[in-house]
């Protein structure tokens, strides 16, 4: 299923795209946590107060009282939704339409390895990927939070948190991964696979920064996830993750059956 | 036994491009050659053997497994050189070279030392900084390193500089007496001529000749008889122009080359 040779050469691959998206999580992350703060708070909510939709549209709401309520408000809207996105657009298109499209997926199925292991692998290579970037952004965040404002940081509360956003970001993955499995030019593939999420996140936006516009939330994956939900235990967040995680592995089974099946024009 | 055997293979692609009904067989440790000019299917039908397209109606196989539903079981014997050659331009040829040898799942022994110096190709250099004649080269090393029983050569020769060509038909006539089947699409004459025992020529996208080069030939002798002023005369335009003389009349034959049989197929018509 899984071929070892192909797995490292693409995990190589992906290493300068995650140190550039685990240095920006790095900056984002230490800044705002060190920003938590009463006093700073109170600044924060005056924004809010001042431009209430601009802030909501980033999912920045005020009001938090604990650490962890606070890194919601200001991490958890905009930073570890977007970033980690970004790595699997790129990568995604990266790991099958690329090769198609450059030709150098010749190399890897004019020999004795079935599609549905190239296919595996490179969605194991893309899940990877997504993986250590959302554990990275954990240990980073209790780290940081231990140092800082030790005891504040629930490490169980974080986690649980950090695991819907794995959910979510295995979806957004997903979608970029059956986009490049079906497209055989980067275009298209990118066109959706990057498409796709962007729109969805946009959407979010809109339906986070005002009422006429809540309907949108009814297009978006981004809607699935409520970490304040999943603090509360609410049942609704819980099976948004659910379906999420559900939803991730329908799309990557898509595209690798897609690319199984795919006449491939190299 | 045929090792190679396409029967009724059709794709169109609409606008007369594709092929249809397209069928031939590559005997076991044959050199067929695969004749035709550009976009006249030989590609397409490369692909199918290779497993890379499914066939829309008929069929392929390769050693008796067919092309779509096996492929990875044929890949393991089988040695290509793509038409146009993809690799992973960031890493070296060394890098390459040494990724095939474990993506394939080869152990021990492997021809890329020989073939690098018969080649003269030092693989040390980044792909991407290659010239073209380096980039066939590494992909001519690439297909013959586990040394497959069967081998699909889209062109391989593209890019080589004539004395790079001439060791590379060395190598195939050297493959070819070691009882390997090889099937070498080409539009180079002389490439075919040195190195197969049939041809096929294939004009938008149907075969329109199958045969060997000597029979190819014979269907495209033409004889004349010539009578000659004087028996002297005759006996000397017998021997010039190789003929057989009968006193004063002279009977001599052209053999056209095979780049004459294969203007005879192409002439006239639209371009395939």
């Amino acid at each position: 299923m899984v071929n070892g040779t192909l797995y490292r050469r693409e995990m190589k691959g992906s290493l300068k795209l995650l140190l550039f998206f685990a240095a920006i999580i790095t900056m984002y992350v230490s800044i705002i946590i060190s920003m938590y703060d009463p006093e700073m708070m109170a600044t924060l909510d005056s924004f809010s107060q001042a431009m209430p939709e601009l802030m909501a549209a980033v999912g920045m709401t005020p009001g938090a009282s604990t650490l962890l309520g606070f890194m919601i408000s200001y991490l958890y809207g905009f930073i570890l939704l977007v970033f980690p996105m970004v790595y699997a657009i790129l990568r995604g298109n990266g790991l099958i339409a690329k090769h198609v499209d450059r030709g150098s997926m010749v190399t890897l199925v004019a020999a004795p390895v079935k599609r549905r292991t190239v296919a595996f692998t490179q969605m194991l290579v893309l899940v990877s990927g997504i993986f250590l970037l959302v554990a990275y952004a954990t240990c980073l965040e209790y780290t940081i939070a231990e140092i800082s404002f030790p005891g504040e940081l629930e490490l169980q509360e974080l986690l649980a948190i950090n695991g819907g956003l794995l959910a979510l970001q295995l979806a957004l993955g997903g979608i970029c991964f059956l986009a490049s499995c079906i497209f055989s030019d980067t275009k298209y593939s990118l066109g959706l696979g990057a498409g796709l999420p962007a729109l969805m996140f946009i959407l979010q936006m809109l339906a986070n920064a005002g009422e006429k516009a809540e309907a949108a939330k009814y297009f978006t994956l981004f809607t699935l996830y409520d970490p304040n939900g999943i603090l509360e235990g609410s049942e609704s967040a819980l099976l948004g993750i659910g379906i999420l995680a559900v939803l991730a592995l329908v799309l990557y089974l898509a595209g690798i059956f897609v690319f199984t099946k795919k006449d491939l024009h190299i | 036994m045929n090792e190679i055997i396409v029967e009724n293979l059709t794709r169109d692609y609409g606008g007369g491009k594709g092929i249809f009904d397209l069928s031939f067989q590559v005997g076991s440790g044959e050199v067929f050659g695969f004749l035709g000019p550009n976009g006249a299917g030989k590609t397409t039908t490369i692909r199918h053997l290779m497993g890379f397209i499914r066939p829309k109606a008929g069929k392929c196989t390769i050693h008796g497994l067919d092309c779509w539903t096996k492929s990875s079981r044929i890949q393991k014997n089988l040695g290509y050189i793509p038409g146009e050659l993809g690799f992973f331009e960031d890493m070296t040829g060394t890098e390459f070279l040494d990724f095939t040898v474990k993506y394939r799942g080869l152990s021990g022994e492997n021809r890329r030392k020989e073939l690098l110096g018969r080649f003269e190709l030092n693989p040390k250099g980044k792909i991407k900084k290659m010239s073209k004649g380096m980039k066939q080269k590494l992909g001519i090393v690439a297909a013959f390193l586990h040394d497959p029983e069967i081998l699909i050569l889209d062109e391989p020769t593209s890019g080589l500089d004539p004395l790079m060509q001439s060791r590379f038909v060395q190598l195939l006539g050297e493959e070819k007496s070691r009882g390997k089947t090889i099937l070498l699409s080409s539009h180079i004459f002389e490439e075919v001529e040195r190195t197969c025992t049939r041809i096929g020529i294939i004009r938008q996208g149907r075969l329109v000749a199958v045969d060997s080069v000597e029979a190819l030939r014979e269907r495209h002798l033409r004889t004349y008889q010539v009578t000659l002023p004087t028996e002297e005369s005759a006996r000397a335009f017998a021997r010039d122009f190789g003929g057989s003389c009968q006193g004063r009349q002279v009977t001599v034959s052209a053999r056209q080359s095979l780049e004459d049989i294969f203007m005879h197929y192409y002439g006239g018509g639209e371009n395939g």
